[in-house]
């Protein structure tokens, strides 16, 4: 029997992202992605100085603005030739581990966690076992019976008032929920910590960046002016705090979200087998060491990955034409040359053109456009972008880091490596790399500190600031990567101002509609062979695309005054 | 940690469409006008995100400014004092971590917060665009003006 059912919205956190699915026999068989709100920055910008755009940009999505930022100001930087000071680097890097950081907590625990962990299971737990088990796993000194039993009190009131959307959203009860009741207790209870924790440590971009939720950025450097000894400036007061805020996430990584990860994994074995989808993966890669125009030196580096061979890593090149197109044969756009081909972002175009039904309707017609995202492709590839794709790029280049904790997960884990091509190695890898990021941190930090203390403050570089040392034309890329994926922002300048300017954003990657010789993107293919054990509350579904991190707002914006919160299932 | 009198003035809203950035509108018009106590914390939120936890804990009240497709003509205020999340009114979902979804993580860490929300209806969906309609931005100075007057009262 086939029945098609349609999750809308899929995002934890509010979001316009549609999945219809064909279950046949309890197993999804074809699975449509779609954006229901339409984005159209690039049309803002067009015609405004290019100095400006970061601002903008940053604007397009509350969790990621600060990579939105760094995407920008490199693009103009490239376009014009621009070289940012060495701590201009470094603090941008600083900036990113920590959005990157806070960001993959933020999505373990508040946006993923509930698709494993049952809240209501954890009422019935025991805070003494629940006890003995935290410190079992981990030094996290909150882990006394007492503290486990008052937070079991706080969260019954909340389930049993259902006045909380987040808690009350769930599918509790569902068998595919397999964690004891002490497990769940111990994830609850850090759901609360990481809370507490994660607005700490974007602190660091309120330092660097004068503000949040919307930190500054400028093009050349970094506004922010160093001097050890000035009360107005980033004085070593200031830069202590950093330094402790950094040591506070290495230990709330280390002793909460990786001991935290591993335990309840280890009850989800079977998801190192489900999920898996496209077989190829690309990393812009980021975190430089010597300047963004040596891809060499970063840290995180770029590159893709086809057909999972691991001993090959192909060249990605932003702005060879014959890379990185997008598509529309499936979207909501016409382009002036046809609808059929695929255009680079240099040459890219955003007109709308919405053929869907009026809203509220029953279901897409995926035959034709049904979505507003435009369906990218890597020299005509599919690809998955993201934490896997980040750690199997750097994995196969021998980066040590990440190959001993790789080891050292899989090891715990008692699962083969090929376990990573999964739902699971996803979510595995968002932790792996959140804690050798946070160790990369630390490193930065200490070389801005030696520079600082070897006398050298400079942070932006006035070289090409002034538009009349511009040539009439130029254009740039900026990439990087958000905590989601692959980030790039293309920038096309024309007498000084905007000419063209396009965003690829990670979420278009894994989430867009087939192209047009009718591969799928990364959610329609990692969905395929996902069991749904009952059709009404499809949370396997939802695991797999959670595992992803969707975040559809710089994807697509508008649409929906219905604000719904609860998972909209049908079936057809 | 509680800072004694602090009140925190949030505009929330996406000033890249349109009218539904009419809360960060109105932090901006406030921050021209000057002359609020200095208790008074006015705060460009923006998209929002749960960054914004921190400055809410730090408030003993709390003044939100958003936008509501909610069909009444644009520009119409309402002053609302929601308990809890599910009493907000129809909020946009534009925001990525949504007003309901960062009062919610607010709620579980223990705060019982004074909250004050201005809701503002306004037409939807909105086009991409980098400016108030004129029916929101006439209703502006009035609006600020009522927030104003909230942030005065004792």
């Amino acid at each position: 029997m086939s029945n098609r059912i349609v999750i809308d919205p899929v995002t934890r956190i509010e979001g316009h992202l549609r999945i219809e699915a064909v279950v046949e026999n309890g197993v999804v068989t074809d699975a449509y992605s779609a954006g229901t709100m339409v984005r159209g920055i690039e049309k803002i910008l067009k015609g405004r100085d290019p100095r400006d755009a970061w601002a903008f940009t940053e604007r397009v999505c509350g969790v990621c603005t600060t990579v939105h930022a760094l995407a920008s100001v490199r693009s103009v930087e490239d376009a014009l030739s621009i070289t940012v000071p060495k701590n201009a680097e470094l603090v941008r890097n600083l900036m990113f581990c920590a959005q990157f950081v806070q960001d993959h907590v933020v999505h373990f625990y508040h946006l993923h966690a509930l698709d494993w962990v049952d809240v209501v299971s954890m009422l019935k737990a025991d805070p003494v076992a629940t006890s003995k088990l935290a410190q079992s796993l981990s030094a996290w000194p909150k882990s006394n019976p007492g503290h486990f039993a008052a937070v079991q009190t706080r969260m019954k009131k909340f389930v049993e008032s259902g006045q909380l959307g987040i808690f009350a959203n769930g599918y509790w009860g569902h068998k595919a929920y397999k964690l004891p009741p002490e497990v769940n207790l111990l994830a609850v209870s850090h759901y609360l910590d990481a809370l507490e924790w994660q607005k700490e440590l974007v602190k660091i971009h309120a330092i660097f960046g004068g503000n949040n939720p919307h930190p500054n950025y400028l093009v050349g450097g970094v506004p922010c002016s160093f001097n050890l000894e000035d009360v107005g400036a980033i004085n070593t007061e200031r830069l202590n705090h950093v330094g402790s805020l950094i040591n506070d996430a290495i230990a709330f990584v280390e002793q909460v979200y990786i001991p935290d990860l591993l335990a309840i994994a280890s009850f989800y074995k079977d998801w190192g087998a489900i999920g898996g989808g496209l077989p190829n993966y690309l990393a812009y890669g980021d975190l430089p060491t010597k300047g963004y125009n040596d891809p060499s030196s970063y840290l995180l580096p770029r590159g893709a990955i086809l057909n999972r061979n691991l001993n090959e890593i192909h060249e990605v090149n932003g702005k060879n034409l014959n890379e990185i197109k997008e598509y529309i044969n499936h979207s909501w756009y016409q382009y002036g040359g046809g609808d059929g081909v695929g255009l680079h972002p240099f040459k890219g175009e955003t007109e709308f053109n919405y053929t869907g039904p009026q809203p509220p309707y029953q279901h897409l017609n995926t035959d034709g456009k049904y979505s507003w995202l435009k369906t990218p492709r890597w020299k005509e590839n599919p690809m998955e972008v993201g934490p896997l794709s980040r750690m199997l790029v750097a994995y196969a280049k021998g980066n040590t880091d990440v190959k001993e904790l790789v080891g050292v997960v899989l090891k715990k884990l008692d699962v083969p490596i090929t376990a990573l091509f999964s739902t699971l190695g996803r979510t595995a890898a968002r932790g792996v790399e959140t804690q050798i990021v946070a160790h990369w941190m630390k490193g930065f930090y200490g070389d801005l500190i030696a520079n600082l203390k070897a006398g050298e403050t400079r942070t932006f570089t006035k070289e090409k600031w002034e538009p009349d040392t511009w040539p009439a034309t130029a254009e740039g890329v900026g990439m990087t990567e958000a905590p989601r994926g692959a980030l790039a922002h293309w920038v096309s300048i024309k007498d000084r101002v905007i000419d063209n300017y396009q965003l690829v954003v990670p979420t278009t990657w894994n989430a867009s509609p087939r192209d047009p010789k009718g591969q799928r993107s990364a959610y329609e293919q990692a969905l395929i062979g996902t069991p749904v054990a009952n059709l009404e509350q499809p949370v396997e579904i939802l695991r797999t695309i959670h595992s992803f991190d969707p975040c559809l707002a710089c994807a697509v914006h508008l649409y929906d005054p219905s604000g719904k919160h609860i998972h909209q299932v049908q079936f057809y | 940690m509680k800072i004694d009198g602090r009140t925190l003035v949030l505009g929330i809203g996406n000033v890249l469409l349109g009218d539904e950035g009419v809360g960060v509108a109105v932090i901006d018009h406030l921050q021209a006008e000057g002359g609020l106590p200095s208790h008074v914390d006015l705060l460009d939120g923006g998209t929002g995100s749960l960054v914004l936890l921190e400055p809410m804990r730090e408030a003993r009240r709390m003044i939100l400014i958003d936008a509501t497709a909610d069909g009444q003509p644009p520009g119409t205020v309402q002053r609302l004092e929601p308990r809890f999340s599910t009493e907000y009114p129809v909020t946009l979902t534009a925001h990525d971590i949504g007003l309901r979804d960062l009062l919610d993580s607010f709620y579980l860490l223990g705060e019982e917060p004074e909250v004050v929300l201005f809701a503002v209806s306004i037409g939807w969906p909105q086009d991409m665009r980098y400016s108030l309609s004129p029916e929101v931005a006439a209703a502006l100075p009035a609006i600020a003006a009522a927030v104003r007057q909230e942030c005065l009262r004792p």
